[in-house]
């Protein structure tokens, strides 16, 4: 009577989420940031994102028809690894750059791998790395933003070059470091890089869009709480400590909080499923281990801003710690 | 008496699905179809298989013993009929695959059919006019076992052991799995006779304590069983504690948890830390066993899902096909695209409907392509992005992702380093999996697999 009956193993049910409706969640989350981008400054936020969105997706497609593989386009990830690459880079990044670092991010930094999930680093720091060391005086170049605050008069139109390489509050507190210049410079600027009205990384100047991106991913419980908690966290012990010491000599942890890609890290990079490692106190470790290794090399290191190296340092050991943090089974382990 | 009906005694992890309940909740149990043939599989039990009572054209009456076996674990079966046995071969079984049945062909002219509320049981019962020996025997011969699903022999369970003393009993009347409504009916139209069988179960087992432990979202099978309590004057010696919704709730590590807070060791069973785990419709099968000396022969199953036209609780002989009870039923309204033997997180999909209902059926769920979802019906998987769902969900705070990767890869060893036999297949994980991976399936595999090799079933 009943014909074509499927058999499958239990559950017969399922909860609607899928890849693709986890990766749609996290570019939502990426609206404000983008937003900012594209208010703060204008045509290159809308030439770059599209660029590195489009490249990854072709690179992905090309990469899964010389493996012979069924596309996988479809999951989405290339696009969030594009916006998150886009959003990661200078402004003024030119096009032919940004395709290359898009392509390398899915070429080497996925597809190598095995394509989404096989993955050992994340796929848009792999390219933001690759960018860096290749094209080291375009990934250093800062453009100024559209509205221009007021209180940081040394950047102007007029001084470009001077304000190209010097715009980002890092590389400030980076001199305030050295001693060649106040603390108080650095610490002016904290209203600006909480709105974004700062020189920096295409997506990562506005703090208050990257907090609302990444409060919209906690609601929506696409990322757990523990790994932005702990980056946050570790970064701001970290910066506190020293900042306790010599309160001259370096800006207030909060500072550090806002301006860089620290927060953009927290929500969108270091959470990135793949490489993190799966249980909390695994991400605890991972948070930490990233908060931490991003201050040292912005405060005793020689760059301004840590937040690649550190991903990918900490996505390097990611299996060990996850070995490390194996569960015990609720009844405790089994007796032989 | 003030009842929680909020309650938030739980275990950590688990899930909520749809509880879809409402398909058949307020149906009260009606008499299943008139069968003119049966098949009594020859296990329907953890055990020893039984061994055929019967032979070939012999004529057997209703209740009468058609299998047996001499091994401790084990539950005889009987013939919900009178009539003459057809065939004694291999009947397809859901999980055993080809196994041993029974077959006998009804006589209608001498077969009044079973009433679900036949035998009269009064608030006024004493237990103690019975022995513990004489409960147990009638629980053996009565062949019952565990009716939540497993399928434990309780006599084993509740057979006073001076090795393993027992504390407290717990009747589980939690019902989690979507769909299934059986126990709750029970509860409500049965109460009398579920006390009597608690009793008689707390009786013989030495237990000095009794929970029923009953989901939040059945706040009148809470409200009837305490009334119930209070008339027979037991509500103190028998609680009454309302658990969090929440899957699986019902299992019985996670009542416990719920309950008790206390683990049952990984591996062991519950009467190691002192607790016996009894479902609501074995005990209406126990008072019944002891005090109308009636064999386990007949049992409510829940006939529900999107595409059975009458969806019910019906009080059906054991050994009907389900395709019987399904055109029973009323067939099926559109075109289904899976029948699920149980409830649709635990239950097992069948192509077969041939098969019979045996003593651990509580329901048949009959589902739409829509409710199955389109990703899971054409089994579209993506790769693990490790986004750690599974372990949040596991009951058993197990890494099912990790588990299931090791089965995938043949890895074994690997898998058993991360618990694999821990698992109790409640099915979360992969319900939760946004990648859509079959987890739980990979895990079942996994265990048969090492359970193989390790010469523990038979090739």
């Amino acid at each position: 009577m009943l014909r074509g009956l499927r058999v499958s193993c239990s559950p017969h049910i399922s909860e609607y989420r899928s890849t693709r409706s986890v990766m749609i969640d996290v570019i939502i989350g990426l609206v404000p940031a983008m937003a900012a981008a594209g208010y703060y400054f204008r045509n290159y936020a809308l030439i770059l994102i599209p660029t590195c969105v489009i490249s990854a997706m072709v690179t992905e497609w090309l990469c899964n028809v010389i493996r012979k593989k069924e596309d996988s386009l479809g999951d989405y990830s290339a696009i969030v690894t594009g916006i998150i690459l886009a959003l990661s880079v200078p402004p003024r990044l030119p096009v032919w750059a940004a395709i290359i670092g898009s392509v390398f991010s899915i070429a080497i930094g996925k597809m190598v791998f095995g394509g989404l999930g096989a993955n050992i680093f994340n796929p848009a720091m792999v390219g933001r790395a690759f960018l860096t060391v290749s094209f080291g005086a375009l990934m250093t170049t800062w453009t100024v933003p559209a509205p221009i605050d007021p209180a940081m008069p040394r950047i102007s139109p007029e001084n470009t070059i001077h304000a190209r390489t010097q715009a980002t509050p890092l590389a400030w507190s980076k001199e305030v470091i050295k001693g060649k210049c106040e603390t108080k410079v650095v610490n002016e600027q904290l209203k600006a890089t909480f709105t974004g009205e700062v020189g920096g990384c295409l997506g990562e100047t506005s703090a208050i869009a990257l907090l609302i991106g990444g409060l919209y991913l906690l609601i929506r419980r696409t990322i757990n709480v523990h790994i932005p908690f702990a980056v946050i966290v570790s970064a701001v012990a970290f910066a506190g400590i020293f900042y306790l010491i010599d309160s001259e000599k370096y800006a207030q942890p909060v500072f550090h909080l806002t301006s860089g890609g620290l927060l953009l890290c927290a929500f969108f990079i270091a959470t990135d499923p793949v490489t993190a490692p799966l249980t909390p106190k695994g991400m605890w470790i991972f948070g930490i281990g990233v908060g931490s290794i991003t201050m040292l090399i912005r405060i005793v290191g020689e760059y301004p801003e840590g937040v690649m190296y550190s991903v990918l340092l900490m996505n390097a050991v990611t299996s060990l710690i996850d070995r490390f943090c194996k569960w015990i089974p609720a009844g405790g382990k089994p007796k032989l | 008496m003030q009842i929680d009906t909020k309650s938030r005694l739980t275990f950590s992890g688990g899930t909520h699905p749809p509880e879809k309940k409402e398909l058949t909740n307020e149906s009260e149990i009606q008499q299943g179809p008139v069968v003119k043939q049966v098949a009594i599989m020859l296990i329907q039990h953890l055990g020893a298989v039984c061994r055929p009572l019967v032979a070939k054209s012999e004529q057997v009456q209703a209740g009468q013993k058609v299998g047996d076996s001499d091994a401790f674990v084990t539950a005889p079966v009987h013939s919900p009929i009178s009539g003459k046995v057809k065939a004694i071969g291999l009947q397809a079984h859901a999980v055993l695959g080809r196994s041993p049945a029974v077959i006998i062909e009804a006589e209608p002219e001498n077969n009044p059919p079973k009433q679900p509320n036949a035998d009269k049981f009064t608030d006024d019962f004493d237990e103690n006019q019975y022995s513990v020996r004489q409960i147990c025997d009638a629980v053996r011969e009565a062949g019952i076992v565990g009716m939540g699903g497993a399928g434990f022999p309780t006599r084993v369970k509740i057979e006073p052991n001076p090795r393993l003393p027992k504390e407290t009993l717990i009747i589980n009347g939690c019902e989690c799995e979507p769909y299934i409504n059986c126990d709750y009916r029970i509860m409500l139209e049965w109460t009398d006779k579920i006390i009597v069988g608690i009793k008689l179960a707390k009786k013989t087992s030495g237990c000095s304590k009794t929970i029923i432990g009953i989901e939040d979202n059945k706040p009148k099978a809470i409200e009837v069983m305490n009334e119930a309590l209070e008339r027979s004057g037991d509500s103190d010696s028998i609680r009454v504690v309302a658990v969090k919704t929440k899957y699986p709730q019902g299992g019985e590590r996670q009542l416990i948890k719920a309950l008790l807070n206390k683990d049952v060791p990984t591996g062991g069973i519950p009467p190691m830390i002192g607790v016996v785990v009894l479902n609501v419709a074995t005990t209406a099968a126990i008072a019944e066993a002891v005090v109308y000396n009636r064999p386990l022969t007949h049992r409510v199953v829940t006939v529900s899902g999107e595409a059975i036209t009458k969806p019910g609780n019906y009080y059906v002989p054991i050994g009907t096909s389900i395709e019987e009870l399904i055109e029973f039923c009323g067939g099926v309204a559109e075109r289904s695209a899976k029948v699920i033997v149980g409830g649709p997180m635990m239950g097992i999909a069948i192509s077969d409907l041939t098969m019979p209902i045996t003593k651990t059926t509580g329901a048949i769920t009959v589902l739409t392509k829509k409710q199955i979802g389109r990703a899971k019906y054409k089994r579209r998987q993506t790769s693990c992005i490790r986004c750690g769902r599974c372990l949040e969900v596991c009951p058993e705070h197990l890494m099912p992702t990790k588990i299931a990767h090791a089965v995938k890869y043949n890895l074994l060893d690997v898998a058993e380093s991360y618990y694999i036999n821990a698992c109790t297949e409640c099915g979360c994980c992969s319900y939760v999996c946004p990648a859509n991976i079959e987890v739980t399936g990979y895990i079942k595999i996994g265990k048969i697999t090492l359970a193989k090799q390790k010469k523990k079933i038979p090739e």
